[in-house]
Order: structure tokens, then C-alpha cells, then sequence
């Protein structure tokens, strides 16, 4: 059974402008000891259902249709207290910026501890000492000291490290990372990402990592879903969404994409999508990439094309032909790898 | 305050772990963090602002004198005197020296002998007056912040906690009424509502009912109920709107989600991550406020007939009373500064970013 | 607006100086009533709108013992009785220090106090001699038996820079011996001799008429030279806060003798307590409460009068009820059984600056006095409950002291319809002074004013009044010390008007009203309360001829005269002959000192 399996869930928030629908039917599946990568742009919706499994999005003006069943539970109907004792223990979370994620008041060590403690009615040393392996876990050298610094007195790896620490000091069987990456530098990211896949590989960790850098999740994902706005569009493993991709969201993103191979010419052009991301408040009817694609044709606008399985393990929601789909993504997937570009497996 | 350094190393003093757990720790800690930078900082705001009560002292001495207030010889000498013994009044209270003489006059007596002089009005020293009065403006003042602090946490907290809804807007609707409230206006309505005396019902002692807290506690602090509140009010609404905005700003800050996302219960997520952070320019504020109160709250004084320095202050203006005036005005002066410099150290205490 | 201002109980002039009259800044208080609306009393009545009655003088006490307990706003002028010159400090040294004479309960006759009878003057009037009063002691710490010596040093001292009292050199100035130049510290008069332990004898240069009335004073309350002297050499006496008592009560001080901080607290209040070591078989005085409490710092007059009200103070020492309180007192049947109405024995009046245009024409000074409106004036104090439209100086309360003799209530110079000004005739005067329409056409005029109400109020009707002639003002406007001692008091710096003046005398002596503020040899570069700077020769003369007429009845019809010759020059403009109003709390029985303003008498109040 999958670790963490989301049906369908919808999300919608109420404002003043109007209902944004920032998850609109949007199905994803994580398996034990697997990554899986969440793609998209910026207001795809990828952030709010991580949220939304973390329970943080249970909001006054806020609906939450669908189901997130984790272990065999369903966490959307799951009351906010039981719901707590997921959160940070069996579910967990990190964000962007470590900076501004960290309490700036309070020391690395006590924010560690505070979140053992929050689950687990052990005694402050124990829970002192248990943070104190986790931070050393996560490489952090001098971990005895660094326990009393104060986040500012760390540099933006060694934050990234904590959080990370401080998010499997429970050994949660789901580590949720949203843009673990992007506010690093990029030596520092690999080591990141590095250590986000040694420890999955220790503890079993089922891993979601929500990034809109394709090649991020070409290093570490094995499986990839690609969202856009508030849906998932394709998803399936890395090799075949990277390598045969088969919507025409996913070929644009991959074309978009800058190559950092010594082979590849400078004057590659990149070839960014057309048009604007759609909004969230009114949706374009039908597929809602249809305004963007540039295979869009009658049927585009007025039926929503439903995901489905297209390849084994790899799903689709698209309305052109499979057998055209396959075509265009194989000859995409042979042209980047040509160009050295985002590489597989 | 200096921005850590972005390369991973740390400017903060290297301290020695603690041995034990306990006072041991708290002492090195406390020692730790005056280090040199802190004692060398505490140094020069302190001789800072006995720079700045040096020249606070003069700019009152000149202000005494350029602007037309009354001649303190004349009002000293009665009414029919005559000009000779008014002349000779003046010569006595040293007021036909040059300005500059008698202001050094004045500096001397006030840094060898912390000498404030004696009033022109009645003769008494003005250091012995204004310290007999400063008991009843540190019990008014303290009280009111106590006051104030307890009313606006919860409001704020919970109007921040509320936003938007019913609760909130009353909240701040009536926040609003009272910083528009005169004290002075206030004070009366109050007591013409409670007071023993006069007032409708018969609550409270009324004006002029205070005594000194070693003569009889229980009336000491009756006397003062009231105008804890009135004094309290305007501040009361400030704070739990400036509490309310704070925390609602901070509340959304990516730490709160963090903490969230640990697991960690509501309330310690509002109170342990969120006012802390909210608290500590509030505190400053507080600080801030509490010193310049400690240089009289006037009108409350005033109404309440409390016999503080903020009386004080205002008795010896308009009996152009300059010694007093000097006095008081300096000893306001000198709360402020000291308030000014511990709320910057107790800053660095609340915020580890902070570092002078 | 509230009746703060000037009518609070201090003597210089109008009781506007006073530290009370100051308070006006923290009158910005809601709930007062306004002055001048709803009155209304008809405007052709001078009078004043109430009796001036006082409570019947307490022959016995009610009970012995209790507390009374008076309110005030500000504090007195000085403690030291030998300084003391405020209405309001007098409620202190009335009861405690015994002067040689004193006015009888509810009279302005005087009688002796410390003096066994009244003072035998020789027939040129040059030597007064005075018999002391047996078994009188000294509160502790001093203790012992008063002696002549004590008085004569008493009067010696106020000479001194050190104690500079204000009316020393004006009354006693006559004395042989009597310092020109103050000296440092209290020296002997030869003028004053005591041939024995009860007798004083004074040596007078020349006769002077009202020194017997100056005998009342407290700076003929004896002080002991042996224990006050050390006080008295320093540069600013501290005898005050060390002073003894000769009557029923005395200021509670410790072992030492000292008041400071236990019987005085400068500002907050003044405890009295009884005197051990008075004797009441030599005394008038009754002394029949335990201690008296004056507390001080009330700055809210509505919120004094209240407290008066409801028992739980008896009495208010500088600061007048409200004009808003004092209507609805007047109008409970109960209350106003409570309130009294005292003339002040002054009177106000709008000075004009004779030595400069354009008020140095007399005929310009009398458009003045016709085109000012006495009836707005007086309503900008509240009304006829304040008392009487002023026509002259010497006030109603003097009687045949002067007042009937200068005409009493009927003679009035400038006379108007009701009393509101004569628009017509003050131009008529206009023309005779050279303007033609009638109407003036110089530059403006100065004008110094207080900055609060009810003195700027005043001010505002001045000028309002002087614009009908064409006279256009500019009022500077501030504190009321700042005004009289930076500007009206000082010659140099007088503007045309001064608005906001009156006198009040320090006895009922005609003599008293008129001679400070109208008699030309008494302007002074500094301090100067001759406000108009009237110098003229045949006033002068009258004066200084009155000053040494002994013979009473004589002496009273010379300054009647004066009076009215003074109101002729129209160098000051009178317009309000007022009443201070007490109030007592419905606890006691209440006795006031007619002599000095209504204040409330503690050496005769008890509690019922």
C-alpha cells in the first residue's frame, strides 16, 4: 500500500476578490523509502497540497474536499487535534527559507528539543541528547556548540541542516521538503539534496520535494508529478517523465529549461511558454493549459481531459492522441539528452 | 548592531559551556553576554547622557530666562516692598550674577554636593522635596503600567487571534475611545462616578486621599485604584494595539509555520512563538514610556491630587520657581536617558540578533 | 468659565496674584458651567445678587475636639508669619500667632490680642505705647513667657533682606531708627524701645495715622530672638520652618522644633495642632477642634466644592466654588444655608498708564471710564452673586469709614443706563480731547493680560469696549505673576492698559485702598502698584495730610474726599466691589474672618 496516497483533493480558498481554487482535483501517491518530486510553476498548487496534508491549511475560509490517506487514515476528515499528533512526527515538513523558517529568538537546540518534546513526554536531557545526534546526523560540525547558537549565528546550509534535523528527529515515515533548495547556493544545494537522500536511504523516508527546478528533481526524485494550476497533469516516474514526457506543460518546462552542459551552445535559445500562468480565481474552462498550448485544439477548451494512465505507471491528462504524445516526448527526451541537458536516472 | 557575517562563522563571544545546570549557568550567561562589547557600549551611552543632562540643565536655565516668565525676586519680596529690598532679595539668591555664572554656580553645587538648591518659593531644598514626592510617582506610575500591560496582552492577543471579527473591531473601537480620552476629563468622570466623597456611588477614596504606602497600606492603595486606571487607559488601548498589530504581523512570518508544521499545539504556537517575537518592541516601548512617566504624570497628579513630582513640576512653573524647575526638569530628564539606555541593553538580552 | 482666577484668597491686589489664581491651566475640565449665560438677574441693578451676612460669631464650642479640615488649591505665600502676606496665609497665622492686635470676630473693629488693651498714642502722635498681656508662652520648643523684646525683634526682623517682609517698610518705615537700606540680617531699631518685659514703646519720626491698624499685622506676632536668630542669619531665613506659636494651636513640629516635612509639607498640606502652652483665659480665641488639617493641591474647583458638600471637608481655604456650583448651591434650601458671601474690601479695576498718549489726556481717560461696560465685566466673573458694580474705590464694607463719606453707593462720576457704558458721552469726551468724530485715531494700544480665564475674558470686554471710541488694542497675553512683576509692575515696561488689577487692603483703613495705588510718591522703578502712575500734586498732598490726621472721624471724610477726587481723574476705572464666597461643610459650625476676606476662622469652627 501506497505511504501516502492523495485523492482527488480540492482546495478552495474564499477572498474578497473571489474563490481561489488553489487545488482543483489534484492526485498524488508517495511510496515508503521513495521521492517523489512535485513540479511546477508558482501558483500550481503544489505548496498548498503539502500544506493541506500537513493540516495547515484549516482555515476559516477555506474548503478541503477529497481524501489524504496516510497509513490507512484520512487526514482531510481527521479532527485538528489527532490531526497534531501526525504533524511533526509522522508527518513532516520543511520549507524555503531557513532563515526565516527558524525562530530567530530562540537556540537551534531548543527548537530541536521543543519539537521532541512536543510529541514525546521525555525529559529535557534525553531530549537534549536526541537533538544533539540529530544535528550531528545531519553533519553539522561542532554540533555540542551549535546547539546554543542562535540561527543568525549559521550560514544558510547549516540552517537548512538544522531544519532538516529538526524535521526527522522524530523519524517520520513522510518528510514533505517545499523548495529546500532555492534560497541556497548552489554548491551548497547539492550537498542538500545529498543529504536529504542519505537520510532517506537510513530511515526509510518516504520524501515529497515540491520544486519548480526540473533539475533538482532529475538528481533526486524517482518519481515526478507535474502540476498545473491546482491539477496534477502527469506523473509517473523521473526516467519516463524526464526522458518521454507526454504532456505539453511538461515539453515546454523541459524546452525552457537552460542546459549547463559544456557541449551546449550559447546562443541555445530558450523557448519559455507562452502566455501567463492562468488564475487561480477563474480557471480557463476545459484544460485549463489549452490557452497556452500549442497543440490545443477544439476539444481543448470545453472537456477537462482526465488523468490517466497512459504508460505503465505513468499518467496523463491530455486530450492529444497517446500515440502522438509518446512521439513528440521520446524525440523531446533524445534532443536533451543530446544537448547534455537535464539528465535521467 | 552588526549583521552576522554570511560565511558560516560565527561573531558571537565564544563562551565557556557551563558546568552545571542552575545559577551557575545563568551567571555565566549573564556574563557572557556583557561581554567587553556590551560594558564598552553600556560605557558611553552613559557618559552620553551626562552629556545630554548637562546640556538639558542649560537649555532650561535659558529658557527660564529668555521667555517672559515672572521675576522670582519680586514675587518673593511681596507686594509692597520696596525696589531696595528687592535689589537686595536679588543679590541674595544670587540673581544678579551673570547667566553663565550662575549656572556654573548651579553645576557645582549639583556635581560635588548633588546639590539641587533651595526653592525660591519656600526655601526648602528641592532634592528633599522632589525625593519625598517620589515615592507616590513611582507607586502611581508603576501601578499604571502593571495596569495597562495586564489589560492590553489579552486584548491584543486575542483581538490579533480574532481578527476581523466582532470581538476585534469592539476591541479596538473602544482601543480607539480611550487614547482619545483626556486624562484630565477622564479623571474627573471617574471620580465624580466613584469616589467616597462626591462620587454617585461611594467606591473609592477620592482626590487628595493618598498616603503614604509605610502609613496605611490598604488606603495607599485604594487612593491609588483609580487613578491606576485613568493614567492607565490611554496607554492600556495604545499597547493593545500596537500588541494586536504586532503579533498579526508576526503571525505570519514563515517561523510560525514552522512551528506549526512541528506539531506544536495552538496556544504555545500564539504565545511562545508569536508574542515572544512580538514583545520585544513593545518592551522597548514600555521602557520608553515608563521613564518619562517617572518624570511626573502631571495631570493625573493633578486631579487625583497626588502629591508627586509631576505636581511638583507644574507648582514650580507657575511660581516661576526656577531651582524647582531645574530639578524637576532634571529629574526627568535623567529617568528618560536611564530608560532610554536599559531598554537598549535589555533589547540585546531579548534579541540575539542584536548586538552593539 | 470658572471664577479660578482672582478670586482666590490672596492679598496683593484682587487676589489675582495668588499661587491659587495660577490653577487656571488645569481648567480645562468638562462640566463647568459658563458665566455668563442664564444669568438673569436684572442688569440695572448694581447690587450685589446676595447678603453678605456672616455666620453669628460661636461664643462656645460645639464640642471639644475632632478634626477640621480645609481645602485648597495652592500653597501659602510663606510660612513664616513675619513673611506671610497672603489672604490664605493668614488662616494660619490667625490661629497661631498672636499680633498685638487683632479685628473683632465679624467686625473690622480691631481689639487687642497680645496687647492688654489698645494702644495709648501721645497727643503729636509720635509715640504709641502698647501694655503686653501676662501668662502668653511660646509653643514648645521655646516655651517661656512672652516679653516686649520678642515683639520688638519681630518687627526688627522683617527689615532685614533675609526675612523681607513686604509691608515693613511701608508701615513701620515710620519708626526712628527704621533702616533705609535693608540690611542683611535683623538689626536693632532704636525707635522701638521696651522700658520693661510688658511694655513696647514706639518712636515715630512723624505722626502716621493708621499705625495701630498696622499693629494687627503678623509681623507684630512675637518671635523669640535667641532661638530664631540663628535661622535668621543666613541669606534666606529658615525660621519658618522652625517657628513657634503664642496662639490655640501651632504648627506640629518635632522635638527640635522643627515643621518641615512633619506639621508642613510644602505644597501638600499644613497640620495644626494644638498649642500645650496656651492659656484660654488670655485669649478670644476658642480652640476648640484637635487638629486642623489644610490640605493643599486641590486643583479642581468643582471637585472642591463637592467634597466640601459632602462632608468630608469643612471648608475652602483660597479657591471659590464655581460660578456653575455656587448657582445650584444658592438654589438647594440646605446649601445655601451653608454659603457666605464676604466683601473682599477692594475692588478691581482697569488701570490706565497716565504717562504716556494716549491716556495721559484726562478727557480721553473719561471717554474711557463711560464707554466701559461694568455690567459685562462684572459678568465675565459671574454675575451678581460676585458682587457690587464698583463706583468709586474705598468698598462698601468700610461704612463710615470712608465709603459714606465718599458718596457710598450713589455717587458715581460716569454714570450709564444700567450701568453698561455711555456710548455717547464717551465720545462727547473724545471731542473735547481734540478728536473729532469722536473717535480716535492714533495707533494702537498696548495691552498685558492673564492668559486664562476669567482675567482674559476681562481683558477681551476691555478692548471690545475701547474699539467703540476707535481705540484698537494689542493684548499680550500671560501668567498672572509674569504679568504684574515682568510688566505692570515695573514702569518701564507698562503697557497702556493693565486690565486684570485691583487692591485689596491690608486693613480696613481708607487709607490702605487708596494710597499705594494712587499716591504719586509711591512709584517705583520695580514692583510699582501704582499702576495708572497717577502723579498728581493736589491728590498727593491730600494724602500725605490724611496719612497724619489721628483724629478718626476727621481722617475718614479727608479720604472720602480723596476717593472721589481719585475716581475724577478716571486714572483707573473701578467696576466691581467683590465678595469672596465660603463654604462651610454642614459638620461645623462656621466662623469667618470679615476682616480678611471670608477666609474661615479655625480658632473658632468646631465640629457639631
Amino acid at each position: 500500500m501506497a505511504l501516502l496516497e492523495i485523492d482527488d483533493l480540492r482546495v478552495r480558498f474564499r477572498t474578497r476578490d473571489g474563490v481561489v481554487r488553489a487545488v482543483d482535483g489534484a492526485s498524488l501517491t508517495v511510496e515508503r523509502g521513495r521521492t517523489l518530486g512535485i513540479v511546477g510553476e508558482s501558483g500550481s498548487g503544489k505548496s498548498v497540497t503539502a500544506l493541506t496534508v500537513m493540516g495547515l491549511t484549516r482555515l476559516p475560509n477555506a474548503t478541503v474536499e477529497g481524501r489524504i490517506l496516510f497509513d490507512g487514515t484520512d487526514l482531510v476528515g481527521l479532527p485538528s487535534d489527532e490531526l497534531r499528533r501526525f504533524r511533526g512526527s509522522r508527518i513532516a515538513m520543511i520549507f524555503q527559507d531557513p532563515m526565516s523558517s527558524l525562530h530567530p529568538l530562540y537556540k537551534v537546540g531548543w527548537q530541536i528539543v521543543e519539537a521532541i518534546r512536543a510529541h514525546e513526554p521525555v525529559p529535557h536531557d534525553v531530549a537534549r541528547g536526541r537533538a544533539l545526534e540529530a544535528l550531528e546526523q545531519v553533519g553539522i560540525p561542532n554540533a555540542a556548540e551549535r546547539m546554543d547558537s542562535y540561527p543568525h549565528e549559521l550560514s544558510g546550509g547549516m540552517r537548512q541542516r538544522v531544519m532538516i534535523a529538526m524535521a526527522l528527529v522524530l523519524d517520520p515515515d513522510v518528510l514533505i521538503a517545499d523548495e529546500p533548495t532555492t534560497a541556497l547556493d548552489v554548491t551548497v544545494q547539492a550537498q542538500i539534496l545529498d543529504l536529504i537522500r542519505s537520510l532517506q536511504e537510513t530511515h526509510g523516508t518516504g520524501v515529497v520535494l515540491i520544486t519548480h527546478d526540473l533539475g533538482v528533481v532529475a538528481e533526486t526524485a524517482d518519481d515526478v508529478a507535474v502540476m498545473y494550476p491546482g491539477r496534477v497533469v502527469e506523473r509517473g516516474p523521473v526516467e519516463a517523465i524526464l526522458g518521454a514526457p507526454e504532456h505539453p506543460y511538461t515539453w515546454g518546462l523541459l524546452q525552457s529549461m537552460p542546459s549547463f552542459s559544456a557541449g551546449a551552445g550559447r546562443s541555445e535559445r530558450l523557448q519559455p511558454i507562452s502566455g501567463q500562468p492562468p488564475s487561480l480565481i477563474h480557471v480557463p474552462s476545459g484544460c485549463p493549459f489549452h490557452p497556452r498550448c500549442p497543440h490545443a485544439f477544439a476539444l481543448c477548451p470545453q472537456v477537462e481531459p482526465p488523468l490517466v494512465l497512459s504508460q505503465p505507471g505513468h499518467d496523463v491528462a491530455c486530450h492529444l492522441a497517446p500515440a502522438k504524445r509518446q512521439a513528440v516526448g521520446r524525440q523531446l527526451g533524445l534532443e536533451e539528452a543530446a544537448r547534455g541537458g537535464v539528465a535521467t536516472g | 548592531m552588526t549583521v552576522q557575517a554570511a560565511n558560516g562563522t560565527t561573531n558571537a563571544p565564544r563562551r565557556p559551556p557551563p558546568p552545571g545546570g542552575g545559577p551557575w549557568a545563568l551567571g555565566s550567561v549573564v556574563a557572557g553576554a556583557l561581554g567587553s562589547s556590551m560594558t564598552r557600549y553600556v560605557l558611553r551611552r552613559v557618559l552620553w547622557g551626562i552629556v545630554l543632562l548637562f546640556v538639558v540643565s542649560a537649555l532650561t536655565f535659558l529658557i527660564f530666562y529668555a521667555f517672559p516668565s515672572a521675576d522670582p525676586a519680586a514675587l518673593r519680596a511681596g507686594r509692597q516692598a520696596t525696589p531696595q529690598l528687592i535689589e537686595q532679595i536679588r543679590h541674595a539668591l544670587g540673581l544678579d550674577k551673570p547667566l553663565y555664572e550662575q549656572f556654573w554656580i548651579y553645576i557645582k553645587g549639583l556635581v560635588l554636593h548633588f546639590d539641587l538648591g533651595y526653592s525660591y518659593e519656600n526655601n526648602v531644598s528641592v532634592s528633599s522635596q522632589i525625593l519625598s514626592r517620589l515615592p507616590a510617582t513611582i507607586a502611581l506610575t508603576l501601578g499604571a503600567f502593571v495596569v495597562w500591560m495586564l489589560v492590553s496582552l489579552p486584548i491584543g492577543i486575542i483581538s490579533a487571534i480574532k481578527r476581523g471579527s466582532a470581538v476585534d473591531r469592539a476591541t479596538m473601537g473602544g482601543a480607539l475611545v480611550a487614547i482619545s480620552a483626556p486624562v484630565y476629563w477622564l479623571g474627573l468622570i471617574v471620580l465624580l462616578l466613584f469616589s467616597r466623597d462626591i462620587g454617585w456611588i461611594h467606591l473609592l477614596p477620592g482626590s487628595g486621599s493618598y498616603v503614604p504606602l509605610t502609613s496605611d497600606p490598604t488606603q495607599w492603595f485604594l487612593s491609588l485604584l483609580m487613578p491606576w486606571f485613568v493614567l492607565a487607559a490611554a496607554f492600556a488601548a495604545f499597547y493593545a494595539r500596537m500588541v494586536r498589530g504586532n503579533l498579526i504581523e508576526v503571525l505570519g512570518e514563515d517561523y510560525i509555520r514552522t512551528a506549526r508544521a512541528k506539531g506544536l499545539g495552538e496556544r504555545r504556537v500564539i504565545l511562545r512563538h508569536g508574542l515572544r517575537a512580538a514583545l520585544t518592541p513593545i518592551v522597548t516601548m514600555a521602557g520608553l514610556d515608563l521613564g518619562i512617566l517617572l518624570g511626573g504624570a502631571v495631570l493625573t497628579e493633578t486631579v487625583f491630587n497626588i502629591p508627586g513630582v509631576g505636581r511638583y513640576a507644574y507648582d514650580s512653573i507657575i511660581n516661576s520657581d526656577l531651582p524647582a524647575i531645574q530639578g524637576t526638569v532634571l529629574f526627568g530628564a535623567f529617568f528618560i536617558i536611564v530608560a532610554n539606555i536599559f531598554v537598549d541593553v535589555v533589547y540585546a538580552f531579548l534579541d540575539p540578533r542584536v548586538r552593539y | 468659565m470658572l471664577r479660578i482666577l482672582g478670586a482666590a484668597r490672596a492679598r496683593p491686589a484682587a487676589g489675582a496674584a495668588g499661587v491659587a489664581a495660577l490653577l487656571s491651566l488645569a481648567v480645562l475640565a468638562a462640566g463647568c458651567g459658563s458665566s455668563s449665560s442664564g444669568e438673569t438677574q436684572s442688569a440695572a441693578s448694581a447690587a450685589s445678587g446676595v447678603a453678605t451676612t456672616p455666620p453669628p460669631t460661636p461664643t462656645s464650642c460645639a464640642s471639644k475636639g475632632g478634626t477640621l479640615k480645609i481645602l485648597s488649591a495652592g500653597d501659602v505665600d510663606h510660612i513664616d508669619p513675619g513673611q506671610a502676606y497672603y489672604a490664605f496665609s493668614y488662616e494660619i497665622t490667625r490661629p497661631t500667632q498672636r499680633a498685638l492686635l487683632v479685628a473683632k470676630p465679624n467686625s473690622i473693629d480691631l481689639q487687642p490680642d497680645l496687647a492688654a488693651s489698645m494702644p495709648q498714642v501721645s497727643k503729636d502722635g509720635k509715640t504709641v505705647t502698647v501694655t503686653l498681656r501676662p501668662g502668653v508662652r511660646f509653643s514648645p520648643p521655646v516655651n517661656r513667657e512672652v516679653t516686649s523684646a520678642d515683639v520688638k525683634y519681630a518687627i526688627e526682623r522683617g527689615f532685614s533682606t533675609s526675612v523681607a517682609n513686604g509691608y515693613a517698610a511701608a508701615y513701620f518705615g515710620v519708626l526712628e531708627g527704621a533702616p533705609t537700606t535693608p540690611p542683611s540680617f535683623p538689626e536693632p531699631i532704636s525707635g522701638i524701645e521696651t522700658p520693661d518685659t510688658h511694655t513696647i514703646v514706639f518712636h515715630l519720626s512723624r505722626p502716621e495715622a493708621v499705625f495701630d491698624a498696622a499693629l494687627s499685622l503678623p509681623l507684630t506676632a512675637p518671635v523669640p530672638e535667641e532661638y530664631a536668630k540663628p535661622f535668621d542669619d543666613q541669606a534666606v531665613s529658615s525660621y519658618g520652618l522652625h517657628q513657634v506659636a503664642t496662639g490655640p494651636y501651632m504648627i506640629k513640629n518635632n522635638a527640635a522644633g522643627s515643621i518641615n516635612g512633619i506639621g508642613y509639607q510644602p505644597g501638600r498640606r499644613i497640620e495644626l495642632v494644638r498649642n500645650p502652652n496656651w492659656d484660654s483665659s488670655t485669649d478670644y480665641r476658642l480652640g476648640c477642634a484637635d487638629q486642623v488639617l489644610f490640605q493643599e493641591g486641590y486643583q479642581d474647583p468643582t471637585v472642591l466644592t463637592r467634597t466640601i458638600l459632602s462632608g468630608a471637608a469643612d471648608a475652602n481655604g483660597d479657591v471659590p466654588p464655581p460660578a456653575a456650583e455656587l448657582k445650584s448651591i444658592l438654589a438647594n434650601s440646605t446649601q445655601s444655608k451653608q454659603l457666605y458671601f464676604t466683601p473682599a474690601g477692594g475692588s478691581r479695576y482697569i488701570a490706565l498708564n497716565t504717562s504716556k498718549p494716549p491716556f495721559d489726556n484726562l478727557n480721553v481717560r473719561k471717554a474711557v471710564a463711560y464707554v466701559l461696560d461694568r455690567n459685562a465685566l462684572r459678568l465675565t466673573r459671574g454675575g451678581a452673586v460676585d458682587g457690587a458694580i464698583a463706583t468709586h474705590f474705598i468698598d462698601p464694607s468700610f461704612g463710615a469709614r470712608g465709603f459714606d463719606q465718599a458718596g457710598g453707593k450713589s455717587y458715581d462720576p460716569f454714570p450709564s443706563q444700567d450701568f453698561s457704558g455711555d456710548v455717547a458721552k464717551a465720545k462727547d469726551e473724545m471731542k473735547k480731547a481734540g478728536y473729532e468724530n469722536g473717535m480716535y485715531t492714533g495707533p494702537e494700544i498696548s495691552m498685558v493680560a492673564d492668559n486664562v480665564a476669567p482675567g482674559s475674558d476681562t481683558a477681551k470686554v476691555v478692548a471690545a469696549d475701547l474699539a467703540k471710541i476707535g481705540i484698537k488694542s494689542k493684548i499680550v497675553s500671560v501668567t498672572h505673576s509674569t504679568m504684574y512683576t515682568k510688566y505692570c509692575n515695573v514702569p518701564k515696561n507698562e503697557p497702556n492698559v493693565c486690565p486684570n488689577v485691583g487692591w485689596l487692603p491690608d486693613f480696613h483703613e481708607p487709607q490702605a485702598i487708596l494710597d499705594v495705588p494712587f499716591n504719586g510718591k509711591n512709584i517705583v522703578p520695580s514692583n510699582n502698584s501704582n499702576w495708572p502712575l497717577l502723579n498728581d500734586p493736589r491728590v498727593n498732598a491730600a494724602m500725605d495730610k490724611a496719612e497724619q490726621t489721628l483724629d478718626p472721624s476727621a481722617r475718614y471724610g479727608q479720604w472720602g474726599a480723596i476717593d472721589k477726587s481719585v475716581t475724577e481723574t478716571a486714572a483707573a476705572v473701578p467696576w466691581l466691589w467683590e465678595n469672596f464666597p465660603t463654604l462651610f461643610s454642614s459638620r461645623v459650625v462656621p466662623a469667618l474672618m470679615v476682616d480678611n476676606q471670608g477666609s474661615p476662622d479655625v480658632s473658632l469652627m468646631s465640629v457639631k
